[in-house]
């Protein structure tokens, strides 16, 4: 096999592209729930052969290339997920939930990494996290007060420089001035 | 217009092209196939490149530039490059976010700018040859190469003007020139051993499709080492018989590091190597002092057991990896002339209970792998029996950095691409109003025991209570392994995405400058086609 026609391709990717996230992994591929391994990886081969997007390098619609590509991405991962079995077993329940998918979309305990970890000093913390919040408020006055009473504790730390700078650029700008007037810490 | 595959060796590259079916190979000016990946600067703004430019390592060795491969799309502070900078004669400073430039002698150079000149040269080769213009290459990087290699990578063909239709795995790209897995199913390994990276690679090959299934391997290891051990033995040959060192003297340690490269070669051939070699220093008289040297095959193999040792030691990890064994293999490709080296073979053949497949050149094999994919990508496939495709995996893990020093990864190691996975992560601190997502590559749970590849930052979050907004951070790799990274702000609906500033990388303007820099700039040594 060696591609599709583009009319082909486009009907396919129109047909399946819209309902994408209500199939299941099953579906996608094609195979019956009880499908072994072996039975699995030939249905993605034989779809692998049509749909990679390596055999659409010249097309020149990029909507319907991109559309391709992720239904191509969906394949790989249902693909992964039906021959790995623990992901298997735990794509059986994620089914039974009513989910289609298994992403680790889960609400994490853990959350990104703040600004101010960067800093040593707990004082400097506090006071650079008020600046920020500041500067979420466009209070500039009171972020470039806290962002210098974080600079004396930790003079060389060039975070708290950048935020400095930032919050007295847009001080000087037209307008710029207004905001909460600042409490005093 | 012409379509090449391009393997942008660390000391040799290839240049291949598919006529008429056939893959044909670009020559040098040498009538060889190996173009050295070596580019020479003078004061006056001369460039020579290549066969021209590898004399010049000796006679001018700060101001050329080889191994580019071990430098390109790493922070200057990183251990490879810092690693590199020991060994290498040319000067190296940290340019602007955090990349390593060459100090040349007109001005400074990014190291994808050096590799770009070379690109631009090897095109001319081609050019010259095909008696066409080429527009369009895939490039091949080792299969270990991690986000910010492959897109400094690409950053080198822009800069040479080149459109770089795939960046493609060198083993992957060797599978695909031996043309395996016709009508049957077959579990190969592709053991990559070059001048500077050693890669192991297994794949399923059943009929057009090709599957990595696992690859793992040493980016620093390769027969640049196997060099540096003849350069410590004859450096000791050559103490021993004059009392001076030569390898605090860099012309010296440039002459012996030649020679023991040529010794290599030979001993590859030969249960022994002699020579004489004049001229390596001069005493403190100013007499040039001589080295007469023999070295037998043994000597050198008792030298490189350990560097044996650990291609096999990686070959153990990631058939392991995959819960395979060694007698499930049912072929092993060489690549790489390294490959050539007699205890290399035999030690492959020993762990894998067959003998590999040398019948493909190991030097060219990439370059066919290359020129094959790109006939495939640009003109679909048309002069080509088969159409294969490629089903490449992420070779790390990818994750981006929590509270509390952790590590949360987002992408697994060895996941076909593409790959699309969405995570959801929510605020550490009360009235946050900013988060700055750090992304890493590697496995290990602690932040700081993986590689950082850069950072957004997702500003203007609502004010809340921590918790209580939620940020959606999607990882995005594409078929050339690229990863793009997206965070919006997902509590109060506004979308917001960023781009991630990869560390050590040319900046969009510096690349642009760049490439209109080369542009008008023509190659000192132009490329000389020997006669048919």
């Amino acid at each position: 096999m060696a591609g599709m026609s583009t009319e082909q391709l486009a009907a396919f990717v129109r047909q399946i592209f819209p309902r994408l996230d209500q199939l299941s992994y099953y579906d996608l591929l094609g195979v019956p729930s009880g499908a072994d391994q072996t039975a699995v990886r030939a249905a993605f081969y034989r779809l692998a052969s049509d749909l990679h997007p390596d055999r659409y390098h010249t097309l020149a619609d990029h909507e319907l290339k991109e559309q391709l590509e992720m239904i191509y991405a969906r394949l790989c991962e249902g693909y992964r997920v039906l021959t790995t079995p623990e992901k298997r077993a735990a794509y059986e329940r994620a089914l039974n939930q009513g989910k289609k998918r298994l992403a680790a979309t889960d609400r994490e305990s853990h959350a990104p990494q703040n600004p101010e970890d960067s800093l040593r000093h707990p004082e400097a913390k506090k006071f650079f996290r008020m600046g920020m919040i500041c500067l979420g408020r466009k209070d500039w006055k009171g972020a470039i007060m806290n962002f210098n009473f974080a600079r004396t504790f930790e003079p060389a730390a060039p975070l708290i420089a950048q935020k400095l700078g930032e919050a007295q650029a847009a001080l000087g700008k037209p307008g710029g001035a207004g905001g909460t007037p600042p409490k005093a810490p | 217009m012409a379509v090449v595959g391009i393997d942008l060796g660390t000391t040799n590259s290839v240049v291949a092209t598919v006529r008429g079916g056939q893959v044909v190979v670009v020559p040098t000016s040498q009538g060889g196939y190996l173009h050295p990946s070596v580019v020479s600067f003078s004061a006056d703004g001369l460039r020579y490149f290549s066969v021209d430019a590898v004399a010049r390592r000796i006679l001018d060795p700060k101001n050329t530039v080889y191994s580019a491969k071990r430098l390109i799309g790493l922070p200057f502070r990183s251990d490879e490059v810092q690693k590199a900078l020991v060994r290498l004669p040319y000067e190296l400073r940290e340019g602007n976010n955090e990349q390593a430039v060459f100090i040349g002698p007109d001005r400074t150079y990014t190291i994808p700018e050096v590799s770009g000149l070379l690109l631009g040269y090897l095109r001319q080769c081609a050019e010259m040859f095909l008696g066409e213009a080429v527009s369009a290459a895939v490039i091949t990087v080792p299969a270990t190469f991690n986000d910010s290699q492959r897109r400094a990578t690409v950053d080198a063909g822009r800069i040479a003007g080149v459109d770089v239709l795939r960046v493609l795995n060198e083993p992957t790209a060797a599978a695909l020139a031996y043309g395996l897995g016709q009508n049957m199913s077959q579990r190969i390994a592709v053991f990559d051993f070059g001048g500077g990276t050693f890669d192991i690679t297994i794949l399923r090959v059943e009929n057009d499709v090709f599957e990595v299934l696992a690859t793992g391997g040493d980016t620093f290891l390769g027969g640049d080492d196997m060099d540096s051990a003849l350069l410590s033995i004859l450096a000791e040959l050559f103490n021993a018989e004059h009392g001076l060192d030569p390898r605090n003297d860099q012309a010296a340690r440039s002459r012996l590091l030649i020679a023991a490269e040529q010794v290599k070669r030979h001993l590859s051939d030969f249960p022994e190597a002699r020579g004489d070699l004049k001229n390596i220093a001069v005493d403190s008289g100013g007499e040039p002092l001589a080295l007469r040297f023999h070295i037998a095959r043994s000597v050198f193999e008792t030298a490189i057991r350990g560097l044996v040792g650990r291609t096999i030691q990686a070959c153990q990890d990631v058939l392991a990896s995959v819960q395979l064994l060694p007698s499930q293999i049912d072929e092993v490709i060489m690549v790489g002339g390294t490959t050539r080296v007699p205890m290399v073979r035999a030690e492959v053949e020993k762990y894998f209970g067959r003998p590999p497949r040398t019948d493909l050149n190991p030097d060219e094999v990439v370059a066919w792998g290359a020129a094959i994919q790109a006939e495939n990508l640009a003109n679909a496939g048309e002069s080509l029996p088969s159409r294969a495709v490629l089903l490449d995996v992420t070779p790390r893990a990818l994750g981006i950095a929590v509270t509390g020093g952790f590590a949360e990864r987002i992408i697994d190691r060895n996941v076909p691409v593409p790959v699309e996975q969405t995570r959801i992560f929510s605020t550490s601190a009360d009235h946050q109003t900013s988060v700055r997502i750090q992304v890493c590559q590697g496995e290990s749970r602690r932040f700081e025991e993986n590689v950082p590849l850069g950072e957004l930052e997702l500003n203007d979050l609502r004010p809340a209570r921590r918790g209580d907004v939620s940020i959606e951070v999607t990882f995005k790799v594409d078929t050339n392994g690229i990863l793009r990274v997206r965070a919006r702000d997902g509590a109060t609906g506004a979308v917001r995405e960023a781009a991630v500033n990869v560390r050590g990388a040319m900046s969009e303007s510096e690349v642009e400058a760049a490439a209109e820099r080369q542009k008008y700039e023509e190659p000192s040594n132009l490329p000389e086609i020997p006669e048919a």
